[in-house]
């Protein structure tokens, strides 16, 4: 037992199951993955070709994957950037003892266990042209009128979707941060305070930066997942009006299985995914995130 | 911190209540249309505080004619109703507890190695396991989609629960390192010295001061399940779906069954709901893959 192969003081062998996993379920599609973009799938032979570079070609000349690229970015820059300024205010708001606010904090935890599929169908509610509730707030401000359907005007639908995610996730960056806030020492603060710095100063030269890391995990976090974001545009746009809505996932996801080119939507889920990469690993070489 | 007058923490107080009450308005909405006739839902301007409640998009949902109502009696379709959705919830659950398991009991092994013994490249490893969380759902379910056909595990629950199982494994392996690293070291060291082995120690030691902390991690892997959408979408055709996805059949060509669809939504999220109050105490630390504590 001592010396033997599954000996229980190699760690190999405790991690054996995990590494049999991600062997099966990672490395091996990544490596499918990638001999599959080299491959086009020939209807009228029925079968996969070998086509060379081709898809990746077609990948860098392909408008409709740049306008896709641009969308994914612009969602992604807008999104994070709400649910971070808007978190931390809500944060800061809650972050006391008044009546009711622990029974508020629960409250907010719940949007984060709706399946985002079923958000993505609330929101196609609240914002339809017809009946949706937020079109007759906006009606009544005089801002929209039901002659323009949010989800269905080009211009809009990206905000309309933005509307549900920074909806749903929100309170995630909150619950975050406020664990964050909690966890401050009080003596900078009581220090600011003979002093007699304003609450915005206190604010940015004693919360924001022991908060740093705090807030670098959750824009870690929170970032990779609006980039793959796929959930509430398939649900409530399918990337239309147009091609307004499509993000790099959707443009794969649909490449691969509506219009059966599954070598060039293999070529862009590796694009896909090599990009994430690269911003992640960047953001936590820069931000020295550690786990 | 600051002291604050008396009306700037009345102001406070019902702020901090506006906000909130604006993020819970579409759950609450929701539930309206759950509860609301089908003639009722296209009301404009919409009916947002009264309205005459009915049960009746339940029974068509999931084929059960409670008995009782609100509103008028309706036909339901026997055996399995008009929608069939109790077996879908079925699917739900059993996908969602097998991959718990999996990405429980894997996780819980590899991060107690990862935790308490030194080995070259534990860094790279850890790193590792944290990009696996960067990969974008559909770079993996492309390959793993004809992967699975080759191996006919398209379309069955084994199939959903590897996938499910190996998503939540970066969540659930750091998250349950973290409640490894919390426990002294020195405890696993002086029972070494007694002569304990390494799995005894696991096992008898370790094992049951983790407990709370492997609750957590299956609560959160459960839920990540419970709402996955794209890998149903795309490895099930018609042997199973969950809930999420046959969610979406709601929406046909004739109109989209809004009553029946936030009945079905409404039901499959008070599972999730009472869940996530059970884990309130470590869900930062579970939201943040273990790293930030409260």
């Amino acid at each position: 037992m001592k010396l033997g192969v599954l000996s229980a003081d190699r760690p190999l062998v405790w991690m054996l199951p995990l590494v049999a996993m991600l062997v099966a379920f990672t490395i091996i599609p990544l490596i499918y993955n990638i001999w599959l973009s080299f491959h086009e799938y020939a209807p009228f032979r029925r079968r996969l070709e070998y086509v060379g570079f081709e898809n990746w070609r077609m990948l860098f000349s392909d408008s409709r994957m740049w306008e896709a690229l641009g969308t994914t970015m612009f969602y992604f820059t807008v999104v994070l950037l709400v649910e971070l300024v808007l978190g931390m205010a809500i944060a800061l708001l809650l972050d006391a003892e008044e009546f009711g606010f622990g029974f508020l904090r629960s409250i907010l935890t719940l949007t984060l266990v709706v399946p985002p599929a079923i958000v993505g169908m609330m929101y196609l509610l609240i914002e339809d042209a017809e009946f949706g509730v937020l079109t007759y707030v906006l009606e009544i401000f005089g801002i929209l009128d039901k002659t323009t359907p949010i989800l269905a005007t080009g211009s809009l639908a990206l905000w309309g979707v933005m509307l549900a995610d920074i909806w749903q996730w929100t309170p995630f960056m909150v619950l975050i941060f406020l664990a964050g806030l909690r966890s401050l020492p009080s003596e900078p603060y009581e220090a600011a305070m003979l002093d007699g710095a304003s609450a915005f100063m206190t604010f940015r030269r004693i919360t924001l930066p022991l908060l740093s890391k705090v807030i670098a995990v959750a824009t870690l976090i929170r970032g990779i997942d609006i980039f793959r974001m796929f959930d509430y545009v398939f649900v409530m746009t399918s990337g239309g009006p147009g091609t307004a809505t499509y993000t790099l996932s959707l443009y794969s996801w649909q490449q691969t299985f509506s219009f059966i080119k599954w070598g060039y939507g293999a070529t862009l889920s590796l694009f896909t995914l090599v990009i994430i990469l690269v911003i992640a690993n960047l953001f936590i070489a820069l931000a020295k995130v550690r786990w | 911190m600051i002291v604050q007058s008396k009306s700037s923490r009345t102001i406070r107080t019902l702020l901090g209540w506006a906000v909130v009450a604006l993020f819970a308005f579409p759950l609450y909405y929701w539930l309206t249309i759950a509860f609301k006739d089908g003639r009722e839902i296209f009301n404009y301007p919409p009916d947002v505080w009264f309205f005459s409640p009915t049960i009746r998009n339940f029974e068509e949902v999931f084929g059960i004619s409670l008995g009782f109502g609100f509103g008028e009696q309706r036909e339901v379709l026997p055996g399995g109703g008009n929608w069939r959705m109790g077996p879908r919830l079925w699917d739900s659950i059993v996908v969602a507890i097998f991959s718990t398991v999996l990405s429980v009991s894997i996780a819980t092994l590899a991060s107690y190695a990862l935790s308490r013994m030194n080995f070259a490249g534990r860094h790279h490893f850890v790193s590792w396991i944290l990009s696996t969380r960067m990969m974008p759902p559909v770079a993996v379910a492309i390959p793993v989609f004809f992967i699975y056909k080759e191996l006919s595990l398209l379309d069955t629950y084994t199939g959903v629960i590897l996938i499910h199982a190996l998503m939540n494994l970066p969540l659930a392996v750091l998250l349950m390192k973290s409640f490894f690293d919390d426990i002294p070291k020195e405890i696993d060291e002086s029972a070494m010295v007694d002569g304990a082995s390494r799995w005894l120690i696991f096992r008898r030691i370790i094992l049951p001061m983790v407990r709370g902390g492997m609750a957590a991690t299956a609560v959160l892997c459960f839920i990540f399940s419970w709402t996955e959408f794209l890998f149903v979408l795309t490895l099930t055709q018609t042997g199973l779906k969950t809930v999420p996805v046959v969610s979406s059949t709601f929406v046909t060509s004739t109109g989209t069954a809004w009553g029946n669809m936030a009945a079905l939504g409404a039901a499959a999220m008070i599972p999730a709901f009472l869940f996530i109050l059970l884990v309130q105490r470590h869900l930062v630390r579970g939201l943040t893959l273990g790293s930030i504590k409260q």
